[in-house]
């Protein structure tokens, strides 16, 4: 208990040290929403994705994501563990510019991240005597500076970030077996060997994170390339934004529209940030 | 106004093929098929249409194809979505080459993959729903043992899921030594009740997501 006191008291101490630059420095706005598919309305199932994020000191966005698989009978739970475990681990992290420097502190963090994740909803399941596959889940995580991007993720869904020139780029791509409705689950034996990692050093002005549900829209699966005219009207709107409640309730009828829920049924995360001047 | 903006006047989508979900019907057209089995089962191959064009996902997702085997291996009609699907009218007459006509319908799944992934299609598991009276008759040995081998290796590499099912003479001891998966029996000639099931299944499949396991509905045409 002692030691996790004083690490928070020199986390608090770095944060202050961030204080003295200058104030002009863009800010993150994100809107995000998790939404239960057509098809598990009318099974009376629960969403199965949940998804978080935050803003941790020194402007360092982190994001999480996570689809509970619809055949594990508490793919919710898992998710749900999942995502506050992974981003939980991360905010009580001492994360500083040193940990943005090297690319093996940023994938040793994400990895930690995603073991601990791992950890623990297969000890939920133990503790409640199933199987971790019962609470079988994606996972995705990213955390980025305005300079820095880092992703990893098991199973499928999408990470993309747009540059400052434009470019959209996608981080991560939806991992599925050779079957579409096959991937690997956090619960996996062979989950973190097959984690897709990602270090993008570059000036980002967005970045969005999305599960499986939206990839057919939101990515040319044949070139595997994220879709422009999908994320950047996203990515406008966020920047744009003036009233996060009233962005959210636009993004969840988004979501909700029939446009797409007839093309898909599942359920459906989307994060979406952008880095904004003050 | 960004009040009144509408994300969904805005946003675009990537238009990106179906998935596809292959499904390989094998059939008996040997001679003993005559009659009122090769009748009841062309009445069955309508009823599949119509119950699959019943749900308009399966209807563009579930692909069928059609190969008969007696003296000869047919491919009757190649993969189709299920809405583009006409069934034939197949009549019966000959031997039983049933190693051959196996062969054949894991060398078409084999290219059609190959197909979906020239064209950025992706696609769920096989399925091939073999249909006989009887057993091998009119090959030799070596062929029957190759086919049994190659689909024996192609459901452990999860290449495809193989049913076999017997209609009443049908040799149900033979087809357990060639099959992976337990055959199942046909109760009389109920191949509507069954094709209702196949379309109520393969509809089950091509909905899945991230799913290894699809529960598939009771099975209530036939009996192990």
């Amino acid at each position: 208990m002692c030691c996790s006191v004083n690490q928070n008291y020199s986390y608090l101490a770095v944060n202050n040290k961030f204080m003295n630059i200058p104030k002009q420095i863009p800010k993150w706005r994100i809107v995000s929403a998790s939404v239960c598919g057509t098809s598990h309305i009318k099974n009376q199932q629960l969403c199965q994705d949940a998804h978080h994020w935050e803003i941790l000191a020194n402007n360092v966005l982190l994001i999480a994501a996570a689809d509970g698989a619809g055949s594990a009978t508490l793919g919710k739970m898992g998710a749900m563990i999942a995502v506050e475990t992974a981003t939980e681990y991360i905010s009580h992290s001492d994360i500083s510019h040193n940990t943005f420097a090297e690319d093996a502190f940023l994938r040793d963090l994400l990895t930690d991240a995603m073991l601990a994740a791992k950890k623990a909803v297969e000890d939920e399941a133990d503790l409640y005597k199933y199987q971790p596959h019962d609470l079988a889940t994606t996972l995705i995580i990213a955390i980025a500076t305005p300079k820095v991007v880092a992703v990893a993720q098991i199973g499928d869904g999408l990470a993309v970030a747009k540059d400052s020139r434009g470019n959209l780029i996608a981080l991560t791509i939806p991992s599925s077996g050779e079957y579409i409705n096959e991937t690997t689950f956090l619960t996996s034996p062979d989950a973190l060997d097959t984690a897709q990692f990602r270090i993008l050093r570059q000036e980002i002005v967005n970045l969005s994170v999305l599960t499986d549900g939206l990839q057919m829209l939101a990515l040319n699966m044949l070139v595997g390339e994220p879709h422009k005219p999908f994320f950047f009207p996203l990515f406008d709107f966020v920047a744009n934004t003036e009233d996060k409640t009233i962005a959210k309730e636009q993004l969840v009828k988004f979501l909700c529209s029939e446009r797409i829920t007839q093309r898909t049924d599942d359920d459906l995360t989307l994060v979406i940030a952008a880095l904004r001047k003050p | 106004m960004l009040d009144t903006l509408k994300l969904d006047e805005v946003v675009e989508f990537a238009e990106n093929p179906e998935p596809r979900c292959p499904c390989v019907l094998l059939l008996d057209t040997s001679g003993s098929m005559q009659g009122e089995r090769i009748e009841a089962l062309n009445q069955g191959l309508l009823t599949f249409k119509d119950e699959l064009v019943k749900n308009s996902l399966a209807a563009r997702r579930v692909e069928v194809a059609i190969i008969t085997f007696d003296s000869h291996v047919n491919v009757v009609q190649d993969f189709v979505t299920a809405d583009q699907f006409n069934p034939p009218i197949l009549t019966a007459q000959g031997l039983t080459r049933m190693g051959a006509g196996i062969n054949k319908s894991l060398e078409v799944i084999q290219e059609r993959k190959s197909q979906y992934r020239t064209n950025g299609i992706t696609y769920y598991r096989p399925w091939v729903f073999m249909i006989t009276d009887g057993e091998p008759q009119g090959e030799l040995d070596n062929v029957i043992e190759q086919a049994v081998q190659r689909l024996q290796g192609d459901e452990a590499n999860k290449r495809v899921a193989f049913f076999t099912v017997g209609v009443e003479d049908a040799n149900m001891t033979r087809l357990n030594q060639i099959a992976v998966r337990t055959p199942l029996k046909l109760q009389g000639l109920n191949f509507i009740e069954m094709f209702v099931w196949l379309s109520a299944s393969m509809s089950a499949v091509s909905h899945s997501k991230v799913d290894e396991q699809v529960a598939l509905p009771p099975i209530g045409w036939g009996s192990v």
